[in-house]
């Protein structure tokens, strides 16, 4: 089968779709788009430093352009560099795969007062992503908002010491910053009991290897289910364990009410099983859920995506909302990419990538390859790379004749 | 020889894997490759020889394209008496204590119902810098000779 689809966003969700379409149907023309000079979105920047295994998923993500053809065109920003409807023109579809890059907010009273972040901008910090604010003083009694697996993952890294990072991607700065951080107490608050939590119970088991935590749990609650039992289990298991400086304190069944503080944050006010309490914390991180930045202006919700004869997909968390995870991308991919080929209408008016011709800096794959190659070689015993963080940067080593990389001037 | 080179996975590192196994016998061997989610275990043919590669998720467990497959082997106890294999694991050494014990268990599952293990089962561990293919296509290239010497 002939025809040109340009996919959004190159993160696992693009990816996943695009090995997908390749595979039934090699001699498409695939664009994969990303507004960063990098592919691999929330792999590179989401699943932590320090999970490099579930990272190594992009050598799969590097044969789409390797070996089965599609193109990278990164440093190209859709609803900026093009319109989405330029794109729809020159291509016979477009798949959305933009992801969700805003951190829900907790929508009570306070929920914007200074000394309040959203884990997924801390997350973007922490790795380094180029459009990352500074990374901020959490003070010595941090609070995490939520019990999902982005909760954990925060929590963890914001309690490993130096020797538990090496082997991880983390930056000097990140680094520099956690060495200085001085936690006394990190609570992690959810709203539901222990046992109906979204974490992974693999995740909670992994924090009982951690040296600087001693860890308490309040009201987890009785399971109901096999599943509910292996969460309550893992939690169990970790209930009163380590003897390290940073106090690690799960409080479940708490309903955030309203974030106490004149001019910063002095606490959260809750509804907890024993009434109305305010835990104090110097700084509060929401891990609550993602949402559209509103960029692109045609998510699922608004129809357009999906549609029969809009020639329109959305895929990922773009698509279907901030759930699931990387298997679940792959799975939906293969589904949407039947969808795509079943409506595949090529029409060879449709210009394709030239339309990216006239753009400037962008970033091919072979670009990319040079990057990596860069940061490759900032790698050591304690860092298996050197993320590059700014753009300016990563073009440089774009645009770099670096002996590096093997494929580097292909 | 007839090959049927069967994979479990989430992520899809082992049908990638499955794909390069297969891509690196082709010329010689005729070869199939299936997601296990897709093989009924009372099916497998005594012609076929079977290269199953697998990860490991939850709770050292088999991952989710291998459980249909894995329940089927338990609840139906087929006799597989006719069935020779050869495994492969993916495992991540951050979970030490589970290290690709989907695999593992995949296999003793498997022997359970009378089925022929040839050869070791060999790991690749998703933290270390060797690619997959670069221990499992030797493995493979090995045990074949190996058969096909005994034949
Ligand atoms: C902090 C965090 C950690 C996680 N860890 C894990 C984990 O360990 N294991 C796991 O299985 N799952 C994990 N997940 C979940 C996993 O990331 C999702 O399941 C993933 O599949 C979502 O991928 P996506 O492709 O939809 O979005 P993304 O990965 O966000 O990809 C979207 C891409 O689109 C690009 N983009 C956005 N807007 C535009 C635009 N206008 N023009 C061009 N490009 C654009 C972005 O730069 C990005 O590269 C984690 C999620 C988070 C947030
Ligand atoms: C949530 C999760 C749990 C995992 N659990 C284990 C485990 O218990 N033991 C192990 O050896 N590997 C474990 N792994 C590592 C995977 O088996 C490894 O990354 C593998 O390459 C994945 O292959 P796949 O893409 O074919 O599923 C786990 C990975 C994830 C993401």
């Amino acid at each position: 089968m002939r025809g040109k689809v340009a996919i959004v966003g190159a993160g696992p969700a693009g990816c996943f779709v695009a090995q997908s379409l390749l595979k039934d149907a090699p001699a498409l023309e695939i664009a994969l788009i990303d507004c960063l000079p990098t592919p691999y979105g929330l792999i590179r920047y989401g699943v932590a430093p320090d999970h490099q295994g579930t990272k190594a998923i992009t050598r799969q993500f590097s044969r789409i352009f390797e070996r089965q053809g599609a193109r990278f065109f990164g440093n190209v920003h859709i609803g900026r560099d093009l319109s989405l409807d330029m794109l729809r023109d020159a291509y016979d579809a477009v798949v959305l795969a933009a992801g969700l890059s805003q951190d829900r907010r907790l929508g009570i009273a306070g929920d914007d007062l200074p000394g309040v972040y959203g884990a997924g901008s801390l997350i973007r910090s922490l790795q380094s992503h180029p459009f990352a604010d500074p990374l901020p003083a959490l003070g010595p009694n941090p609070l995490i908002v939520g019990n999902g697996n982005v909760a954990i993952d925060l929590l963890r890294l914001l309690s490993k010491s130096p020797r538990e990072l090496a082997g991880s991607d983390l930056g000097a700065e990140a680094t520099a910053w956690l060495a200085g951080n001085g936690f006394r107490s990190i609570t992690v608050l959810g709203r539901s009991p222990g046992a109906k939590a979204k974490f992974d119970p693999l995740m909670i088991r992994e924090l009982a290897n951690l040296s600087r935590v001693r860890i308490s749990l309040t009201d987890p609650g009785q399971a109901d289910g096999d599943d509910e039992q292996k969460r309550i289990d893992a939690l169990a298991g970790i209930d009163g364990i380590g003897s390290g400086p940073i106090e690690v304190k799960f409080c479940f069944s708490r309903v955030p009410l309203s974030v106490e503080g004149a001019d910063h944050v002095t606490g959260l006010r809750v509804a907890s099983p024993q009434g109305e309490k305010i835990i104090e914390a110097s700084s509060i991180v929401t891990a609550v859920g993602f949402a559209s930045n509103g960029e692109l202006g045609a998510s699922e919700t608004d129809g357009a995506a999906g549609k029969p004869g809009s020639r329109l997909y959305s895929a990922g968390w773009f698509g279907h909302g901030p759930k699931g995870a990387i298997p679940d991308a792959r799975l939906s991919a293969q589904t949407i990419a039947a969808q795509v080929l079943g409506e595949l209408a090529a029409d060879n008016r449709r210009i394709g990538s030239a339309i990216f011709e006239n753009l400037p800096d962008v970033v091919d794959y072979a670009g990319w390859q040079r990057i990596e190659a860069a940061e490759l070689l900032g790698r050591n015993d304690e860092r298996c790379r050197a993320k590059l963080q700014s753009i300016d940067a990563m073009l440089q080593a774009a645009r770099s004749n670096h002996a590096g990389s093997g494929e580097a001037g292909l | 020889m007839k090959i049927a080179v069967l994979y479990g996975t989430e992520t899809g590192n082992a049908a990638m894997l499955a794909d390069d196994i297969k891509s690196a016998l082709d010329g010689d061997h005729d070869v199939a490759c299936a997601d296990l989610a897709a093989i009924d275990p009372a099916g497998l043919d005594g012609q076929d020889f079977h290269v199953i590669v697998c990860s490991t998720y939850g709770d050292g467990d088999v991952p989710a394209s291998a459980k249909p497959f894995m329940t089927k082997l338990e609840a139906l106890a087929p006799k597989l008496s006719h069935v020779r294999f050869a495994i492969f694991g993916l495992g991540d050494s951050e979970y030490a204590e589970t290290f690709a014990h989907g695999s593992m268990k995949l296999a003793e599952a498997l022997v359970a119902r009378e089925a022929v293990q040839v050869g070791t089962r060999l790991t690749h561990n998703a933290t270390a810098d060797e690619l997959p293919e670069d221990i499992a296509l030797p493995w493979i290239r090995a045990i074949l000779a190996d058969l096909e010497d005994a034949v």
